[in-house]
């Protein structure tokens, strides 16, 4: 009986040193300091901290400046920690998005003097109002202007008007002898909606419209105004002059290398890739942009970044006290000069302090000080929560509009705008959406629970009375003890890891959680499943079947592929396979992420590696990623990529598990290598596979890897529907989540669960009862 | 007959050939593009010139050392705990007969279906809850749990192939059931434990979605695949060059591990899924 016990101490043991493992004190700090969240650059976080000393010895109150990944993440991370006991009280983050914050309750208001006021650029403080109040102190201003080539065009020379700057780039565009552009004047990207956004205002669009009280009106979009069609026939124009992207595919980087290269005067464009320009020889400037017709200045948008207080924070005067004191003009000058890395001057970070805007730092320097004057005068995107929606369907509206539909026909422009604007408006009606509650009695709840558990105990029941021959002996108490012991560990880590997110998925589909309300959301019942029933999901049984589809493919191409070429591999000399080996087992060990955005850049239709290849060979470009039926194909085959090397490890060592007396058999009856591939190989390595197929082809389901490829395009001709390469997961979630119904993304995830997961457990089933009989 | 041989032989190098350079084009990109001078994005054609400065860029500006060392110490950790892990849970399923094990190996199966990178919000409350926030030991446990949930079905296919006659022979010589687990059928599964140990390395090295969540403090605390992230500063001002050669350097360890065990990696793989 000793060994038992042994076994019993080892297993308990175990678990407590789990236990142990998990609950570990966390270090706790002496007095609670005020945490800034601040920057990635690192010079940056030093400079504050050197600040944040003197604040400290003036004020004795501490201070923690805490250094962060990205500024992306803080909006995300804040609501996570806002509540926790090393919460922060000061967080860095953009203007744009603290629309859901304060919507949801995380930002405080501040009472911003007349002095702060006086000391920065008005856009400082109206990025970060939002319906009357101010949440934060701008820092920074990301914005563009007119970025221009000085060897093409002088600074004197630089158009005044929008009228100006067509025609202006008219003349400086040059063909040569074949009629090919060695010269553009300007390079303009119709698909975009961001550095157009002032041309589009020249010709009376706008972004949302705004109430009489200042704050934006979701539901005003001028888009489809009579007076964008203006817009539209100016674009068009100037892609008849070669002033715009030629392939529809192309972005703004194509714009930025071929400015790099010095084949462009003038783009509308940030500084993002000023440190390429001058390595490349080309002496830029950046300027303000051409006036409107009256006379006013046109604004670029822009990006404001500043400081903002949790809501939560347990010392908000102490925490308002530390942003004065980093505001003050020295302050403000010390942390600019270090965010753009010194005498570096990368304009990294664009003042909003204006005693900073005038200093010698800046004004010894064209560029900044320029940068400057533009970020004074930009129009800080809007921070409502409904302001990124646009960005879902404006570039493929603009791309059908000026480059024509799927099959290349022209449209409407004006249907098209309007369709434009309606997509919008119903997303933004549907962020704002509140649904009555679907809430079901309570007494058919316990009805339910109560046939649900009558049923398994019935279920259970019916098992006890089947023979149980199938079981060597019947399992001993002590032995069933021992082995849930053993995997009480496991057990409880997946409940943890597992079961516990599942379990709050479940609780959050039937709350209003949402992007406009984080925090304070209730318990609505079934009504995001009922929505999820009743909506029309476009196309919801063709992206069904492409799903089925694209997982077979995957699985059945990787399995076919790794089969081939282990059997190839072992006709081969050993030393000869083992560096075929290393070669084929790369894209399991590097991140799919990085290999993924590789390939995208790969299969581009012009100028991919890809295509650039097939050229050599004397091969027609093919649309990798932009035609709908190449997308699709491109995307199994670099799926296939991804699986094929794990899968043919294992094949190769079931290949050394086939009888010799097989081969023999054949060989005897004249089978050739194919008939011997066919008939053994084949059928003997996919019984032993079959659980492995089963469990890789229901993991594509989930497979988010496809979204970063192609981001579920080419999009078809109406908005919002699915795209060629949208897996149903990817799909319904991007619906969700583009209108920020997290509750919704949430119930989506358990119905597709409960799909997947029921088809899995089905073929398990399906398999055990045909090995069986 | 020799002639036919040869073409035999020239028809299987020309696709093995072409496999790997399918195989590689992406990785040829990867490094034009880390040591390309001047690359704008991640589409845009072959560099003119190539520089090793993005690579001392790295080293200098960034934590770039102090990344890899902390996903290198996360990784170790955490094959530690799912080795141990997997070898007591799939001892029990595979060795001992009780009630409900059919269902609980199915259970942990389908549990997996569940896409958690959708479930990140409830992720960062267990991880508050239990204090593992900002802390390496948080990453070690969630991704062994990951790595053994994915790994048992291959482990226990493995155990399942080892004759239950040795156990009983031994058991009948006196032996108790921690000497038979520790001194029989451990060392029997050593190939098992070593793609379980690969395995979960690999999954520790690169994971990403968990630990950007969680590891919100601290550009010095962020493991290899949050750093580099942090050089995609936005959709225009990103340093494609610097991000691909963290990526290279990044890979070596794990190439240089992969390599240097792969006898065992691949010997443990193929006997492990094949059902008696």
């Amino acid at each position: 009986m000793i060994d038992t016990n042994k076994v019993w101490t080892l297993s308990l043991s175990v678990f407590l040193a789990c236990i142990a493992f998990l609950w570990l004190p966390s270090v706790a700090f002496a007095s609670e300091p005020v945490r800034v969240w601040f920057s990635h650059i690192e010079a940056e976080n030093e400079t504050l901290r050197a600040i944040a000393r003197e604040f400290t010895s003036e004020t004795g109150i501490p201070v923690e400046i805490i250094s962060r990944r990205s500024v992306f993440d803080a909006p995300a991370d804040l609501v996570n920690n806002a509540e926790l006991s090393d919460r922060p009280d000061v967080i860095f983050m953009q203007a744009p998005d603290i629309g859901g914050l304060v919507a949801s309750g995380y930002l405080l208001p501040l009472k911003i003097g007349q002095d702060l006021r006086g000391r920065f650029a008005e856009v400082a403080f109206t990025a970060f109002s939002y319906q009357g109040n101010v949440y934060g102190i701008g820092y920074s201003v990301d914005t563009s202007g007119l970025v221009y080539n000085k060897a093409l065009i002088a600074p004197s020379d630089l158009p005044k008007t929008w009228e100006d700057f067509f025609e202006t780039a008219c003349a400086l565009t040059k063909t040569n002898a074949e009629k090919k552009v060695i010269q553009y004047g300007a390079r303009l990207n119709p698909k975009d909606m961001w550095f157009n956004y002032p041309i589009i205002r020249e010709y009376g669009g706008y972004y949302y419209g705004t109430l009489p009280n200042g704050s934006y009106n979701a539901y005003d979009i001028g888009l489809d105004c009579q007076s964008m069609l203006g817009y539209v026939e100016r674009m068009k124009c100037a892609m008849n002059e070669n002033l715009t992207i030629s392939n529809p595919n192309h972005t703004e980087s194509h714009i930025s290398h071929d400015f790099a290269c010095g084949k462009v005067a003038m783009i509308l464009y940030g500084l993002w890739n000023a440190q390429i320009y001058q390595n490349m020889g080309v002496d830029y400037g950046i300027a303000p942009l051409p006036r409107h017709r009256d006379g006013s200045v046109s604004r670029p948008l822009s990006t404001v970044q500043g400081f903002v207080i949790n809501r939560f924070s347990l010392q908000p005067e102490a925490a308002w006290a530390f942003l004065n004191y980093m505001s003050r003009d020295e302050n403000q000058q010390r942390l600019i000069e270090s965010g753009n890395r010194g005498p570096q001057k990368t304009g990294e970070r664009n003042p909003a302090n204006i005693a900073v805007m005038s200093s010698t730092y800046i004004q010894s320097d064209e560029i900044l000080s320029s940068l400057c004057q533009i970020g004074k005068q930009s129009e800080p995107f809007p921070n409502i929560p409904e302001g990124p929606i646009w960005y879902n369907y404006t570039p493929t509206a603009f791309r059908t509009i000026f480059f024509g539909d799927q099959k290349e026909r022209e449209v409407d422009p004006e249907q098209h705008l309007c369709m434009l604007a309606d997509r919008i408006r119903a997303d933004v009606a549907a962020m704002n959406e509140r649904a009555d509650p679907l809430l079901l009695p309570d007494w058919l709840w316990v009805w339910v629970l109560c046939a649900f558990s009558g049923g398994v105990g019935l279920w259970l029941f019916i098992r006890r009375k089947r023979p149980r021959s199938r079981y060597r002996e019947r399992p001993s108490k002590k032995e069933t003890l021992l082995a849930w012991l053993l995997l009480t560990p496991l057990i409880l880590l997946v409940a943890f890891f597992y079961l516990y997110p599942i379990g709050h998925n479940v609780y959050l589909s039937l709350t209003d959680y949402s992007g406009i309300n984080l925090r304070d959301y209730r318990v609505v019942g079934l009504t995001n499943y009922r929505y999820l029933f009743t909506a029309q999901i476009a196309g919801l049984v063709s992206l069904t079947l492409w799903t089925i589809g694209f997982a077979v493919s995957v699985i059945g191409l990787s399995f076919l592929l790794a089969t081939l070429f282990a059997t190839l591999l072992e006709r081969i000399r050993f030393s000869l396979s083992r560096v075929y080996r290393v070669i084929f087992i790369l894209p399991w060990v590097i991140p799919a992420v990085i290999t993924l955005l590789m390939w995208q850049g790969l299969l581009e239709t012009e100028g991919g590696l890809v295509n650039q290849l097939l050229g050599a060979f004397g091969l027609p470009a093919v649309p990798w990623l932009s035609h709908p039926i190449w997308a699709r194909v491109s995307v199994v085959l670099v799926m296939t990529w991804f699986s094929f090397p794990y899968f043919m490890v294992i094949v190769q060592g079931l290949l050394k598990t086939i009888p010799q007396s097989f081969y023999d058999v054949a060989r005897i009856e004249g089978a050739n290598a194919y008939r011997v591939f066919t008939g053994i190989t084949l059928p003997w390595v996919f019984r032993a596979m079959l659980p492995m197929l089963i469990m890789g082809l229901v993991m594509q389901f989930n497979q988010f890897g496809v979204y970063l490829l192609t981001q579920g395009g080419p999009a078809g001709d109406t908005l919002g529907a699915p795209g060629a390469t949208d897996l149903l997961i990817t799909y319904v979630f991007n619906t969700a989540f583009n209108t920020k119904r997290y509750a919704l993304a949430a119930s989506y995830s358990v119905i597709i669960f409960l799909f997947v997961g029921g088809l899995a457990l089905g073929t398990m089933i399906l398999r055990k009862a045909a090995t069986r009989a | 007959m020799k002639r036919k041989e040869r073409l035999r032989a020239g028809v299987i190098h020309f696709l093995l050939i072409l496999l790997a350079i399918v195989t590689l084009t992406p990785f040829v990109h990867i490094a034009l593009i880390a040591f390309g001078e001047n690359v704008v994005g991640t589409g845009v054609a072959v560099p003119r010139s190539f520089t090793l400065r993005h690579f001392s860029l790295l080293l200098s500006e960034t934590h770039f050392l102090r990344w890899m060392l902390n996903s290198f110490l996360i990784a170790v950790a955490t094959v530690g705990v799912a080795v141990v892990l997997v070898s007591i849970s799939v001892y029990a399923l595979s060795r001992l007969r009780f009630y409900g094990r059919e269902h609980l190996f199915r259970a942990i199966l389908l549990i997996q279906v569940f896409p958690l990178t959708l479930a990140m919000v409830s992720i960062f409350r267990i991880f508050a809850a239990m204090g593992l926030l900002n802390r390496m030991a948080g990453l070690i446990v969630v991704n062994a749990v990951l790595a053994s949930t994915g790994l048992i079905l291959v482990a226990k296919g493995y155990f399942d192939t080892i004759p239950m006659d040795i156990d009983e022979a031994a058991k009948i010589d006196g032996a108790s059931r921690l000497t038979i687990l520790w001194k029989i059928n451990l060392p029997l599964a050593k190939p098992m434990m070593m793609i379980v140990a690969i395995q979960s390395f690999v999954i520790a090295y690169n994971e990403y979605v968990l630990s950007s969540t969680v590891m919100t403090q601290g550009l010095d605390r962020m493991p290899l695949a949050v750093g580099l992230q942090s050089m995609i500063v936005g959709q225009y001002g990103t340093n494609w060059s610097l991000y691909c050669a963290g990526a290279i350097i990044g890979s070596a360890p794990m190439l240089i591990i992969f390599y240097s065990l792969q006898k065992y990696f691949i010997g443990g793989l193929t006997e492990g899924s094949v059902k008696s």
